[in-house]
């Protein structure tokens, strides 16, 4: 084991509390006869060789498990290590490169918040360019979390005015810039809506997916007011040189065709203390992220100090990304 | 008779809607603001510190009565100071003197403010080069170069010390580590540039026509 | 359970016998479930990216249709109510054609979902026990249980009674009464609990109306019946089965209040969003003028509004409606513009503009269109085959003989 697995280790035993653990399997007996074996099987195909047609099979039995498998939401941790455990390896097979999935619960004492400074923002984009690289977003569609709206001044925040997608000089004279992307609603109605448990807020406030739980009804991006999410209309497909190999389950991990996926504050960044790739990216500083339960974070000070607005916050949802301006 | 059941079933149902959908296991806040307050804690360890994310560089103390964090060393990323190594001479006798040899900045322009407001020699004192200056010809420390940004953009110096203004380094976690001003501003010509966008989404475009 | 084997043998001998005009219409009807059944095989294949749909509008056709099958669905065995309850014998001939007609509603119901999800494989992730369902807190998962629940009633009702029917029993009213009170409440409850589907989302302010849950009873009582009234006008001219001119004259004045009762709410609805237009009424300026030169569904929506009001119109006219021929001219017309308004009439205005303004249009493609179809033609086998079946026994051709 490498420093680093050690040390991730210790922080998931440090970090785990979020859900109650569920301990009946509820898969059913073919799962019960086959967890045992896969939970070796994932350690055991790291250091040992097999013979090429075990290989096959044990690749069909890992695709089997992971199509079986529970919602992550209520899985055990060793099911979640072996789940990861299982994705890696399969990747491993197909494309002959390691990715490292990590299953990193959240931080104690930690709730997420976002701000947004209207005045700096100047729509240069980088942090849409830093997003989709970071998390793997489909490039055939281009798949974008984020968006930056460029509205004339003199309208006021009127979004029926702004042009989303501009390919002009930016800061363009007479206009401003405000960026959108999934807010982390404290009251989310996504995850209300989702008839399957398949999107869900956790502790740390993230609202995630569970890519291999959804069933890609679309019923969240109906709901959600703020165009937060995205779906896989096809087969997402990122060139393997680009793919981000440092992932999360519940990030920035390759999806499907037919799921739904979203921003996760880049929960693979910021749960271990970096910040999101849009905050690093973002060459004005425009871009504020930190612990709102932390009363001496900058955030807290922004809240305290700034004149903050939400949008849409006669809604109820309760964002958790605040805009302000100097 | 049957009409009434009809409506009295009818009401039992939406009552049953009504009083599930408030069913939730997690504890429920009325708002961000109660969550907050109800959930603070004062003194927070996180099991990672900024320290080892940003890996090897030297930072400098930014201390006042409301606030301490760290900004990146500045004066070890300098090239070739100490500037009295090559200024041997005060810039008026530099010129004069018609110079033979590698010349390191002479195309610097001042882009900042108007010139009866700022020039050269406003921050860089002719008889010290090795510090910056405040308008009252006080030293300060290259590394420290903040100060003498605060001297004119106080209420930017008062959103950077709260984290309103500016960057954070690489996390987000304690200790706070921060970008100083010529962090992301060049002290010459502060305004950021314009350019073209990263990206232009062409599937929008298909889209939406 | 010797009955029931020899009662489903004895169905599908009833069903693979028929005219020659029966046997085209099933074959045809095979066919189109065939074409579509390849275009499903390709939207698998290569994901719901062969669709119109996109991040902008994000439902379409498929669910456009299933909302308006509920309709139909819950409207059918509202004819159940009056037939049983009421000893009204006019209507007890109706009622089998409408529960046939409620199955076979509720399949398609339930074949546009499955179509509509861009992972059929995982949908047993719904099922409690083995997967999760989130009830109560989402309306999908009210609409999952309702609809099967429906289901469930509405083949066990008319098996029992066709069962008593074709042993020449007369089918005992203290078990199938319940069933016909849960199954009348519960019709009401499917076509409220898809409303509330909609109506629900504050982020649609479009949906979002309490009118939504009225105006869909209104609308399915309208074109529920409107079918039901086609439908036995074919059965009477091809079948030995007749039923008589009062009960349809009856039907028709259900889909007559209920027309009317429709286009009441569609003017409290317009006049709520023009009277004094707010941000809130753009998706209704987009459904019935256009936003910023697009259209698309400027045309669909007076057209079906015409259609609405004209049908309504020549239904109220007593005259009018007595008369056979025009009554069915109506209930076409009032069929085809309810399908309009009820299906992406209401489904495609709700996600234009999106959330920040961005208009982005939508239009089915081939392969969603070719779904669609063959949704429709799967219903009319099943329908075809359960009327089939239910009209032998009701007509005395079909009856249990011991062997």
């Amino acid at each position: 084991m490498s420093k680093e697995e050690i040390k991730n280790n210790q922080q998931d035993q440090n970090t785990w509390h979020q859900i109650t653990l569920e301990n009946t399997d509820r898969r059913g007996a073919l799962k019960k006869m086959t967890a045992g074996l896969i939970a070796g099987v994932g350690i055991a195909s790291t250091s040992c060789s097999v013979f090429s047609e075990d290989h096959e099979k044990e690749a069909s039995q890992m695709s089997w498990d992971e199509f079986f498998k529970k919602n992550y939401k209520i899985m055990s941790d060793d099911e979640r290590i072996q789940t990861v455990q299982r994705l890696e390896s399969l990747y491993e097979k197909k494309t002959g490169n390691t990715i490292n999935i990590s299953h990193q619960g959240p931080m104690e004492d930690v709730l997420f918040g976002y701000a947004f400074n209207i005045s700096k923002c100047q729509g240069y984009m980088d942090c849409v360019n830093a997003c989709i690289e970071e998390n793997n977003q489909d490039r055939d569609s281009q798949m974008q979390y984020i968006r930056i709206h460029q509205i004339e001044k003199g309208h006021g925040f009127n979004f029926e005015k702004a042009e989303d997608n501009y390919y002009n000089e930016v800061p363009a004279n007479n206009h401003f810039y405000i960026g959108t992307q999934c807010f982390h609603c404290e009251n989310p109605p996504c995850v209300s809506v989702c008839p399957t448990e398949a999107t869900w807020k956790e502790k740390d406030g993230i609202v995630v997916v569970d890519y291999d739980w959804c069933i890609g009804c679309r019923y969240c991006s109906a709901s959600c007011p703020y165009d937060g999410r995205r779906f896989n209309w096809g087969q997402p497909h990122v060139p393997e040189e680009e793919v981000n190999k440092n992932q999360h389950y519940l990030g920035n991990r390759l999806r499907k065709k037919g799921v739904m996926e979203k921003c996760t504050f880049c929960i693979q960044r910021s749960r271990s203390g970096e910040n999101p790739a849009c905050v690093d990216a973002c060459p004005t500083g425009a871009r504020k992220f930190g612990n709102l339960l932390d009363p001496k974070s900058e955030i807290r000070w922004i809240l305290e100090n700034k004149k903050v607005f939400r949008l849409k916050e006669d809604l109820g949802t309760e964002p958790k990304f605040w805009y302000y301006m100097d | 008779m049957n009409s009434f059941k009809l409506i009295a079933s009818l009401v039992l149902f939406t009552g049953l809607v009504s009083c599930s959908s408030n069913h939730e296991k997690e504890h429920q806040y009325h708002g961000n603001f109660e969550k907050i307050k109800a959930l603070e804690v004062d003194s927070i360890s996180y099991p990672v510190n900024s320290l080892d994310l940003i890996g090897q560089t030297t930072l400098v103390e930014v201390k006042t009565e409301e606030v301490t964090f760290y900004i990146p060393e500045r004066k070890s990323s300098i090239k070739s100071f100490k500037c009295s190594e090559c200024h041997t001479k005060s810039i008026p006798e530099l010129k004069a003197s018609n110079l033979t040899g590698k010349r390191a900045h002479w195309n610097i322009e001042l882009n900042h403010a108007t010139p009866d407001v700022l020039m050269c020699n406003s921050c860089h004192p002719t008889q010290n080069l090795d510090n910056l200056k405040s308008n009252l010809n006080a030293d300060i420390d290259f590394n420290q170069s903040y100060k003498a940004c605060a001297q004119c953009h106080s209420s930017e110096y008062k959103d950077w010390l709260g984290g309103a203004h500016g960057k954070r380094v690489k996390g987000w976690v304690n200790p706070r580590i921060s970008q100083t001003c010529v962090g992301c501003h060049n002290p010459h010509s502060p305004k950021f540039e314009t350019r073209l966008p990263s990206r232009l989404n062409t599937k929008k475009i298909e889209e939406r026509r | 359970m010797k009955v029931f084997i020899q009662f489903f043998k004895d169905s599908i001998e009833e069903v693979t016998s028929g005219s020659k005009a029966y046997h085209l219409w099933m074959a045809f009807l095979t066919l189109v479930m065939l074409i579509g059944a390849y275009c499903y095989y390709i939207q698998v294949d290569q994901g719901l990216i062969v669709t119109g749909m996109s991040d902008g509008v994000s439902w379409g056709l498929y669910i456009s249709n299933f909302t308006f099958l509920v309709g139909i669905a819950a409207a059918a065995v509202m004819l159940v109510l009056p037939s049983y309850v009421f000893k009204d014998i006019d209507f007890k001939q109706a009622v089998l054609i409408g529960e046939g007609l409620a199955v076979s509603a509720l399949v398609m119901c339930l074949a546009f979902v499955v179509v509509d999800v861009g992972g059929p494989a995982n949908l047993w992730h719904v099922i409690p026990g083995i997967g999760i369902l989130n009830f109560p807190n989402s309306m999908l998962s009210w609409d999952i249980i309702v609809l099967n629940g429906y289901l469930f009633i509405n083949i066990t009702i008319p098996l029992y009674i066709l069962i008593n029917i074709y042993q020449n029993k007369e089918p005992n009213k203290k078990v199938y009464l319940p069933g016909v009170f849960i199954s009348v409440f519960w019709a009401v409850s499917i076509h409220m609990v898809t409303a509330f589907l909609y109506q629900g989302l504050q982020a649609r302010p479009f949906w979002n109306t309490a009118l939504l849950g009225p105006r869909f009873l209104a609308s399915a009582f309208a074109a529920g019946p409107a079918l039901i009234i086609l439908i036995l006008t074919v059965i009477n001219k091809f079948t030995l089965f007749k039923v008589e001119d009062k009960t349809v004259n009856k039907i028709a004045i259900i889909v007559t209040v209920a027309a009317q009762i429709n286009i009441i709410m569609l003017i409290s609805e317009l006049f709520k969003e023009f009277y004094f237009p707010t941000h809130h009424s753009i998706s209704a300026q987009y459904l019935f003028f256009g936003l910023e030169g697009k259209t698309a569904l400027v045309p669909w929506i007076w057209t079906s509004i015409t259609l609405n009001i004209v049908a309504t119109v020549m239904l109220t006219i007593h005259k009018i409606r007595t008369n056979k021929k025009f009554l069915i001219i109506a209930c076409i017309i009032l069929f085809i513009g309810i399908w309009i308004e009820k299906g992406f009439g209401l489904i495609v205005p709700g996600f234009i503009p999106g959330q920040w303004g961005e208009i982005t249009e939508y239009t089915p493609s081939f392969i969603e269109i070719g779904v669609t179809l063959s949704i429709w033609a799967l219903g009319a086998f099943i329908f075809t085959i359960l009327a089939k079946t239910g009209i032998a026994v009701e007509t005395g051709k079909l009856r249990f003989v011991k062997k």
